[in-house]
């Protein structure tokens, strides 16, 4: 009883400062707007005797002490309902209470002419009523606690309903015996093992992959394609992290390398060289793989914490150089290259949608190498090598070849993507490679899952794809980005689409490739 | 006689602890050669002198009449030498086959551009290496398990994969640190069974560090004791069992009296 007490209480302050924290930072009226617009509510409407922000807002807050409710619920499983009950009932109270307080002193404050927003600048008058559910301090803090108090109590009480009847459990259990009889059929069974289950679904992938871009009109072409050049580099470091599991900080400076390599070579300043832009494409891989190979030899010795470290100087050291004002003759400096020359195929230029199919045969020629280099004795020694180095060199393998060869291969990648980046936007400068691109395509790798294509793809969605989504949270974006990433890795700690191991032993034709997801 | 292994005089120091002592020891082919010797005294640290890891401050290692010392443990595999480890050290994400197939690296050739270009001969080596992977899964009796991944796998399990990996690489000296360590008396006696097999069906020589007594009176041609890096007798099992100083060694105690 004791510990149940404490964990109520602790779940209640954890609550309590999360909703604080949100209030603070203004997020409170700026979630109720949101919840406003997604419902198309008018703002002079009225909703249960409410004004509809008000509304949207009692909504919101709701929802948190709902969640309390709900997570005490599922940490006191098993228990009988009267103690889950009860400790909702004290979770929800130190919570309100908590809420209540900030509510009434902020109110206060706020009637007795006091510029909050002075010192804390989101605290704006308006942001304070509404937190007061637009009442008298005193009213409005006594109906939060009363509001959250209640709301815990009913997340708890139909949490532990659910948990009770099995709600889920038995849909999922409904679902599998579904989908066990659907395999069952023998045609089907016969269908998804054959080689012309993967030929259909890649079929349709194509499909969507050539239809989309026609419908999706400029900027979502302009978004996929931004994707799509994600997709690449998260290929290439997966590669490298993934497989190898190498930590590379600095990939960036690959695709920097990349990208000057066409800017240079195909604008008419600083060089006036104006090359065809598919003459310059290799090269540019070329470039960044030599680079990577030549630049990494003498750093491979190192281990774990210390590559990334000189990995991490690496990139911005590149970056740097490219903005120096004494190399300004050479890279164009501070200000980029512009006028990047872009593909032109027998004198036809590439429109948006044109050029989004290419990077999607970039992708497409970069996950086919991908998966035959994994199903290989060399994927086979990146893998070892991540698992234990010492073990790996004692089953034979030529550690230092293998590193350089994940680094080079993750160079070539990211110098594919370089050269497409800055061709498709005219332009590049130091601004295109800093470090965050680097950390992007790190997190687009882990959150999807190391090791995994589909996890990458579906990561650089979630990087790239999710913030153009998010545009309408605009200050937040940064915040409800993190906050997702957090509650990602809570959820699924293995990525989104976690890299699935091929099978071998009841797999009748060896090598299959239509065998591995 | 044809000797597969020998050291000389092998000295392999860490800061002021001799670890290995002047050790010499000589390996005949298709034998089973146990080193013992009490907890520290040397045996794991004397194998990674042989296997590369380390590499000692005096003495030579010979595999076949040809001097090991310098090269790194990979080039020491390609030469084919194998081990396990005393705390299993499995790819534990990676399936039971491919572990295996990990073993096989040293006799495989495809490289990366024949792997991305699948040209006929790397697909058929592949074939062939999936194949020996499944036939050493039946050999150490873990048929059935092979999709599983490693750290899945049941304790006695990963013991004998570990030794399938071993396998796969074909060496000509197997060594072996450990390979009952945690197993109960049944397990042990399959384990007995096992290593006589590999010698007997597979031709390789076998070098085993082991600490259950009856297990390496039971197996072992020729049994080398180890004290304090020390080699401090050397002889079948009947001489070691009565000999004076090793019985000293292990407390005093009557070595038939002694299990760890
Ligand atoms: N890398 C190392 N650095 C310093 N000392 C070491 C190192 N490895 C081993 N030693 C020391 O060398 C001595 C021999 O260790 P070793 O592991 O070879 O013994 P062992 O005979 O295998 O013992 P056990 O039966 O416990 O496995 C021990 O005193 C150990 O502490
Ligand atoms: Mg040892």
């Amino acid at each position: 009883m004791k510990t149940q007490l404490k964990s109520s209480l602790n779940a209640g302050i954890t609550f309590g400062i999360v909703s604080l924290f949100l209030y603070l930072i203004g997020f409170t009226t700026t979630a109720s707007q949101i919840i406003q617009n997604l419902l198309k509510l008018k703002p002079a409407s009225t909703v249960l005797g409410m004004d509809s922000l008000t509304f949207s807002f009692a909504l919101f807050i709701g929802l948190i002490g709902l969640w309390a409710g709900v997570n005490q619920a599922r940490s006191q499983k098993g228990q009988p309902f009267g103690t889950v009950l009860l400790s909702a009932v004290l979770t929800g109270l130190v919570h309100g209470l908590i809420v209540a307080l900030a509510a009434y002193i902020t109110g206060s404050l706020n009637a007795s002419g006091v510029k909050m927003n002075t010192y804390l600048s989101q605290l704006l008058p308006a942001s304070v009523k509404l937190f007061l559910f637009n009442q008298t301090p005193v009213l409005g803090a006594l109906s939060q606690l009363a509001f959250l108090t209640l709301t815990a109590l009913v997340g708890a009480a139909v949490t532990y309903g659910l948990m009770v009847s099995n709600v889920f459990g038995k849909l999922a259990d409904a679902w599998r015996s579904m989908w066990k009889q659907v395999n069952a059929v023998p045609a089907i069974a016969k269908f998804r093992a054959s080689p012309y289950f993967s030929y259909v679904m890649y079929s349709l992938l194509l499909l969507v992959m050539v239809f989309v871009p026609l419908r999706a009109g400029q900027y979502w072409n302009y978004t996929l394609g931004t994707v799509g050049i994600y997709v690449l580099l998260g290929l290439g470091l997966n590669i490298v992290v993934g497989l190898a599991g190498l930590l590379n900080l600095g990939y960036v400076a690959f695709f920097a390398i990349g990208a000057y390599t066409v800017a240079l070579l195909t604008s008419p300043a600083p060089h006036g060289l104006v090359w065809n832009f598919w003459l310059v494409l290799p090269l540019g891989i070329l470039a960044a793989t030599l680079v990577g190979v030549l630049l990494v030899v003498p750093v491979l010795r190192m281990r774990g914490d210390y590559l990334a470290i000189v990995t991490l100087g690496f990139g911005e050291i590149i970056r740097i150089l490219s903005k120096s004002d004494a190399l300004t003759w050479l890279t164009g400096g501070p200000k980029g290259v512009n006028n990047v020359g872009g593909p032109v195929l027998f004198g036809w230029v590439f429109d948006d949608v044109s050029y989004l199919y290419l990077i999607f045969l970039s992708v497409l020629l970069a996950i086919f190498v991908t998966r035959r280099l994994q199903n290989s004795r060399v994927g086979r020694a990146w893998e070892s090598m991540r698992e234990d180095e010492t073990v790996s060199r004692a089953m034979g393998i030529n550690i230092l070849k293998h590193k350089v060869l994940a680094f080079a291969i993750g160079a070539a990648f990211a110098g594919l993507g370089g050269v497409l980046f800055a061709a498709r936007n005219q332009f590049t400068g130091p601004e295109d490679h800093n470090m965050m691109v680097s950390i992007n395509v790190l997190s687009a790798v882990i959150v999807g899952g190391m090791g995994s294509i589909p996890g990458v793809i579906a990561g650089a969605f979630v990087l790239k794809g999710l913030p153009e989504i998010l545009r309408e949270l605009e200050n937040y974006r940064v915040l409800a980005f993190a906050t997702l990433l957090v509650v990602m890795m809570l959820v699924r700690p293995a990525g989104i689409l976690p890299a699935s191991r091929r099978k071998f032993e009841h797999e009748n034709a060896p090598g299959n490739e239509g065998s591995k997801q | 006689m044809i000797v597969a292994l020998e050291t000389r005089g092998v000295v392999k120091q860490f800061g002021g602890l001799v670890a290995v002592n002047n050790v010499d020891l000589v390996v005949p082919e298709n034998s089973i050669f146990s080193v013992i010797g009490p907890n520290g005294a040397g045996k794991t640290t004397f194998y990674n002198c042989i296997t590369g890891f380390y590499t000692p401050e005096k003495g030579d290692v010979l595999f076949y009449g040809e001097s090991l010392l310098g090269l790194s443990p990979d080039q020491i595999t390609y030469h084919g030498i194998a081990r396990t480890y005393q705390n299993i050290r499995l790819f534990s994400t990676m399936s039971a086959i491919e572990n295996i197939m990990v073993g096989e690296h040293s006799r495989l050739n495809a490289s990366w551009a024949e792997a991305i270009i699948r040209t006929p001969r790397m697909v058929k080596e592949e074939k062939a290496a999936v194949e020996e992977a499944r036939r050493l899964l039946n050999f150490v009796g873990l048929a059935g398990l092979g999709d599983q991944a490693a750290r899945n796998l049941p304790y006695g399990a990963q013991r004998r994969l570990e030794i399938a990996r071993a396998l796969a690489s074909k060496p000509k000296l197997l060594l072996l640190d450990e390979p009952t360590a945690g197993m109960n008396p049944n397990e042990t006696a399959e384990m007995v069974a096992f290593v006589h097999r590999l010698r007997d069906e597979l031709g390789i020589s076998i070098l085993l560090i082991e600490h259950d007594m009856r297990m390496v009176m039971g197996v072992s041609d020729r049994i080398a004791v180890l004290d304090y890096g020390e080699k401090i007798a050397e002889g079948s099992p009947t001489e070691i069992q009565n000999n004076p100083r090793v019985i000293e060694a292990y407390l005093g105690k009557p070595m038939s009296e002694y299990e760890a």
